[in-house]
């Protein structure tokens, strides 16, 4: 899989991590958070497929639960790729705001 | 959403998937839902992630197989395609039947050449593909010997039926090609005609039917390192000779059209004729699609073998 990409905002990973960065969430809380925080609707499939993927990198990890809503949690390795991501992220917003002649704070 | 339901949409799941996330995702499907019943949109959904994670675990996409299983699929992938390309062929080879006193003596050398690749190519790879079963054959009588019979007994059972209606009904064909002329046994009998292409779609099902059931075995064995690496080898000629086979193929319908178009027809030499033959045209397309898969294949083989090289560095 590849890595959680800074240069699509609406990249499933990115969004679960992004979302986990705050504390564990089971499936359907993580789909209400990334629709309300990026309007983004991961349907059941995709979500399931980064989460599946995100695990097996070792960014996320499961929260024992005897729940069948099983939360998920960022790893310390998942909180280096956003924090890596973010810092491309702002670095790209960084340079289009600069060649717009924005300041990055009046971009609402 | 009933249980029915949903246990329908898990199914596009492989097993191992299910094991681990299958209660997961049946809780995000009941609380997304409640008691409504799926839209088409959530259904494909799960569809095509459950598709998705068949081919990652099967290791016909990505890197989520180990190398060990990305190599069998890719050989598999391979004989696949080979059984494909076999069908092809066989349908260019009675194409092709007498086609060199259709060409003038300037012109046959081409073609001429183009066909001996076909038969030399496809000999190749029916050559690697008997010592690939040579060298699996010892994983394989261990296969049996563990119970993997029972595994095995139904898709053998089942590709060998229609082999021997094949070889029954040819040995009633063959002396009926025998009794017509050129002619006749090239359109001219639509009894015949229909007849053959029964057999034809025999035989195209029996090759498929033992391309599975070699499928199953090869999933079934436990090749040492070694023995799947040859086993690799072997398939990436195999993959080869497909390309081989398809290039040749063209340059002869190329020279063909060229040169002698009417013969495509069965017209009389010289006369007006189309280049376009749409059994021809068939079978080119399955050598193409064979040769798609083959390449596939061709491409895990190449991928595991790397890493798994890397791993012995």
């Amino acid at each position: 899989m590849r890595a959680p990409s800074a240069r699509r905002s609406n990249d499933p990973p990115l969004l679960i991590l992004t979302s986990l960065a705050d504390g564990p969430k089971h499936g359907h809380a993580l789909a209400k958070d990334i629709e309300a925080f990026a309007g983004v609707a991961l349907g059941p499939g995709t979500l399931y497929g980064a989460i599946t993927r995100l695990e097996e990198r070792g960014l996320i990890e499961p929260v024992p639960s005897d729940d069948r809503r099983r939360p998920y949690r960022i790893t310390p390795a998942g909180a280096e790729a956003l924090a890596s991501a973010v810092a491309e992220m702002h670095r790209l917003a960084a340079e289009g705001a600069a060649r717009l002649g924005l300041s990055l704070g009046t971009i609402a | 959403m009933s249980g029915h339901t949903v246990e329908r949409m898990l199914r596009w799941y492989p097993a191992g998937w299910r094991d681990r996330y299958g209660d997961e995702l049946v809780a995000l499907m009941e609380d997304d839902l409640g008691g409504a019943p799926p839209s088409a949109r959530y259904r494909w959904s799960i569809a095509t992630a459950g598709l998705r994670e068949r081919a990652l675990a099967s290791g016909l996409l990505g890197r989520s197989a180990g190398a060990d299983e990305r190599m069998r699929t890719g050989v598999q992938l391979v004989l696949a395609g080979w059984a494909a390309c076999i069908f092809a062929g066989a349908v260019f080879a009675k194409i092709a039947e007498h086609f060199a006193p259709a060409l003038a003596a300037p012109h046959r050398a081409i073609p001429q050449d183009a066909f001996d690749a076909v038969q030399g190519a496809a000999a190749l790879a029916a050559a690697c593909t008997l010592l690939a079963i040579a060298v699996a054959l010892r994983a394989l009588v261990g296969f049996v010997r563990a119970g993997g019979w029972s595994t095995l007994r139904r898709p053998v059972l089942q590709a060998g039926a229609p082999s021997i209606l094949v070889v029954v009904a040819l040995a009633r064909l063959a002396p009926w090609a025998h009794s017509l002329s050129n002619a006749a046994r090239n359109g001219g009998d639509p009894a015949y005609g229909a007849a053959f292409v029964a057999w034809a779609l025999l035989v195209a099902g029996a090759l498929a039917l033992w391309a599975r059931a070699g499928a199953v075995a090869f999933r079934g064995l436990r090749p040492t390192g070694r023995t799947l690496g040859a086993i690799g080898a072997l398939a990436t000629i195999v993959a080869v000779a497909i390309l081989a086979v398809t290039a040749a193929v063209a340059l002869w319908w190329a020279q063909i059209a060229l040169h002698a178009p009417w013969f495509l027809h069965g017209t009389p030499a010289g006369s007006a004729g189309s280049p376009w033959d749409p059994t021809l045209a068939g079978a080119a397309c399955v050598m193409l699609l064979a040769l798609g898969v083959a390449q596939h294949g061709v491409s895990r083989i190449v991928g595991a073998r790397r890493e798994l090289a890397s791993h012995r560095d």
